[in-house]
């Protein structure tokens, strides 16, 4: 299992900590812009393999811009999200994408919580986990992302905190294989 | 005397109550009271705890308790300080756990204390460690900190604690207030917590001389720049006082706190400015509050800037920029102009390694795309600058990057007078992007410039994926061709790999989304 967050805020929502236990997730794969150490800690503390990209406050670290994590038989693509432009254009992303050779990119920045399918490829932003506000909007709902990964299927769940309830979509993603492409 | 309280029965202390106390209270000095008398009360309150009718009306345990206290640390002057604080924090939790309503109680006691230790400083001596838990024992029993800043004495206590402990103890209350996801909507209230907090918040007289742990100091001044976010009024007009009061303290704390502090003020002002933004029908005042925020914020970054936080002014002044633009009237389209000539100033003043560089001028190109309404005679020398700033920069491929994202400007780049739409110069993207491949062609290392091409090649499909007809099939298969050139004379390698791959999955694209286009596969 995969988790992936966002990072400005005092803290995560209770609720989401609760779900967040130590040991039933084995990489947590993060956006950027944590801001604090404690939320790195944090994070390690629920997997040990975390793995974070330089967001546009991340100025004093030493994560890198751009990240590939080979999960099972997924290659999955982590960039902040600040670097493409125009934000949060799925054709831009896309551009990302075709350059890391993923099978999932992953991008934040915008806040805004989407999992879809283009082109026969899968592209997640995780939104916020702790609802903070985005260079473009109010304060969001925050959200974060579960990834379960079996051979070439990928059930992603979207959780998401709606005045204060809760709630939690479920996508299915199938990679094609090589001789389909 | 111990075991007169625990084998006697309840009814049977209650009733002896006066007499116990007079008898064990004799000034003999020898005999250990504290214990005996936190006993006894510990004892009556579980009682009273069992049930409220155990104790009669006419019983009050709380002003007994209160007044033979008093009198015996009056007496025995010789009283150690932990002896005085363990018989007042008995009091507390006797006042908290029977007679809840009564907060006047627990301030009762912290009045006490602070005359005795007032009165005669020497009795204070040595107290911070009993001192710092009994002031505890409040905070986690109302698990608030709304109640104890309606405890008047509370906070003058403090004064009595050393340098360290006083500083952990606003650690503890912080933690508290973001544990308990409290917040203090007042800004009355937050000028009292904030003041209550000083020990953390500015340099103190007797802090010592040698320089904190920075680990340690950053982690304390980022649990400041956390507090600030649960100091929010939903009253907008309220949490601009509130932010101003913020203001007021967290400057006071110089250059080494507000690179941790301010950012979160920063952040909460520009919030308040969307929140006006959205509340305008019902405020017709909206525009002057929107103006004063702006000015607050400017004041923020100005402070962020004399303190040379580069970097952090430069992200911080493009957040802001953002939100001016959004406000869409003219004066806050000045404002956002000198924001982002702010960032502009920065970047090429005071950036000065490369790769910072190429990473500033990326942030304000793409900040400065969104916007929607500057007018023309803004968003052109805007755009001449990004684009002479890009092409100005010192590496290749950092040129060649820069210059392409400028192409982004003159397509979905936005001006008041086209009202949302966006510009669609064609002709002036395909000049960037024909600019961007001539840079490319000029790089030394032969295997970045298939790389640069490759990228470029991607961008050209954007802009006609996008609906640029400038783009024309023909460019696109020329650099496709270049590209299949070029990679035949390179030597394999990791990078190389990655190039071959991206490359392919971009002929992929090109053959299922524009059939149209021949390509020639090699």
């Amino acid at each position: 299992r995969v988790a992936i967050t966002a990072g400005r805020k005092a803290g995560l929502p209770q609720k989401f900590k609760k779900l967040l236990v130590p040991g039933k997730i084995q990489h947590i794969l993060c956006t950027g812009n944590l801001c604090l150490r404690e939320t790195y800690d944090y994070l390690k503390n629920i997997a040990s393999d975390v793995h974070v990209v330089r967001g546009d406050f991340d100025m004093n670290t030493n994560y890198p811009d751009q990240k590939v994590v080979t999960v099972g038989q997924f290659k999955i693509g982590l960039m902040h999200g600040h670097q493409v432009v125009p934000w949060g254009n799925h054709d831009a992303i896309a551009m990302i994408r075709r350059q890391l050779d993923v099978d999932v990119m992953i991008s934040g920045n915008t806040h805004k919580l989407e999992a879809y399918e283009k082109d026969n490829k899968f592209y997640i932003n995780p939104g916020s986990v702790t609802g903070a506000y985005s260079p473009l909007e109010r304060e969001s709902n925050p959200s974060f992302i579960l990834m379960d990964i079996q051979a070439t299927t990928l059930v992603t769940y979207v959780y998401s905190l709606v005045n204060e309830e809760m709630e939690v979509k479920k996508i299915e993603f199938k990679k094609q294989s090589a001789l389909e492409e | 005397m111990d075991c007169i309280i625990q084998v006697f029965p309840d009814e049977f202390h209650l009733k002896t109550l006066d007499t116990f106390l007079e008898t064990c209270c004799q000034p003999q000095g020898t005999v250990n009271v504290r214990n005996i008398i936190i006993s006894k009360i510990n004892r009556l309150s579980k009682y009273a705890q069992e049930n409220s009718k155990n104790i009669p009306e006419d019983i009050k345990l709380f002003e007994i308790f209160s007044a033979k206290i008093t009198q015996i640390i009056q007496t025995r002057s010789s009283m150690p300080p932990e002896d005085i604080l363990a018989l007042q924090s008995a009091l507390i939790k006797l006042a908290l756990n029977v007679y809840p309503d009564e907060i006047s109680y627990v301030d009762n006691v912290l009045l006490n204390t602070l005359e005795i230790f007032t009165n005669e400083r020497s009795r204070s001596v040595g107290c911070s460690g009993e001192l710092s838990r009994m002031l505890r024992v409040p905070i986690d029993h109302y698990g608030d900190i709304i109640t104890i800043l309606a405890l008047p004495n509370f906070a003058p206590l403090i004064e009595f604690l050393d340098f360290r402990t006083r500083k952990e103890l606003c650690v503890y209350v912080i933690e508290n207030i973001i544990k308990t996801n409290t917040f203090i909507d007042s800004h009355e209230q937050v000028d009292m917590l904030l003041k209550m907090l000083a020990s953390l918040i500015s340099d103190q007289s007797d802090q010592p001389t040698e320089p904190e742990d920075p680990e340690d100091f950053e982690i304390e001044q980022s649990l400041v720049g956390r507090l600030v976010h649960q100091l929010i009024s939903p009253v907008p007009d309220q949490h601009f006082l509130i932010l101003n009061m913020c203001k007021k303290h967290l400057l006071s704390g110089g250059d080494k706190r507000i690179q941790y502090t301010l950012p979160s003020l920063v952040f909460r002002a520009i919030e308040l400015c969307r929140t006006y933004h959205e509340l305008r029908a019902d405020d017709e005042k909206w525009e002057k509050k929107v103006s004063k925020i702006l000015q607050y914020i400017n004041s923020l970054l100005s402070a962020l800037c004399k303190a040379e936080y580069w970097e952090l002014s430069h992200r911080l002044l493009l957040q802001a920029t953002l939100v001016c633009d959004a406000m869409g009237i003219t004066s806050a389209e000045s404002v956002a102009y000198e924001f982002i000539s702010q960032a502009f100033a920065i970047y090429e003043e005071e950036v000065s390694d490369s790769k910072s560089q190429l990473i500033a001028i990326s942030l304000i190109i793409a900040t400065f795309e969104r916007t929607l309404n500057f007018g023309e005679e803004n968003h052109e020398p805007l755009r001449s600058q990004c684009a002479r700033a890009s092409s100005k920069l010192l590496k290749k491929p950092d040129q060649c990057r820069g210059v392409s994202l400028c192409s982004h400007l003159f397509w979905s780049g936005k001006t008041r007078e086209n009202d949302g739409e966006e510009l669609r110069a064609g002709k002036r993207v395909l000049e960037c992007m024909k600019k961007a491949v001539k840079i490319s062609s000029q790089c030394m290392d032969p295997s970045v410039q298939v790389q640069l091409y490759v990228e470029l090649l991607n961008k050209y499909i954007f802009f006609l994926d996008n609906g640029c007809v400038d783009v024309t099939p023909s460019m696109i298969t020329q650099l496709v061709k270049k590209i299949q050139e070029d990679s035949a004379g390179l030597e394999s390698s990791e990078a190389t790999h990655q190039v071959t791959s991206h490359f392919k999955n971009t002929l992929n694209y090109l053959s299922s989304a524009h059939q149209n286009i021949n390509l020639e596969v090699q």
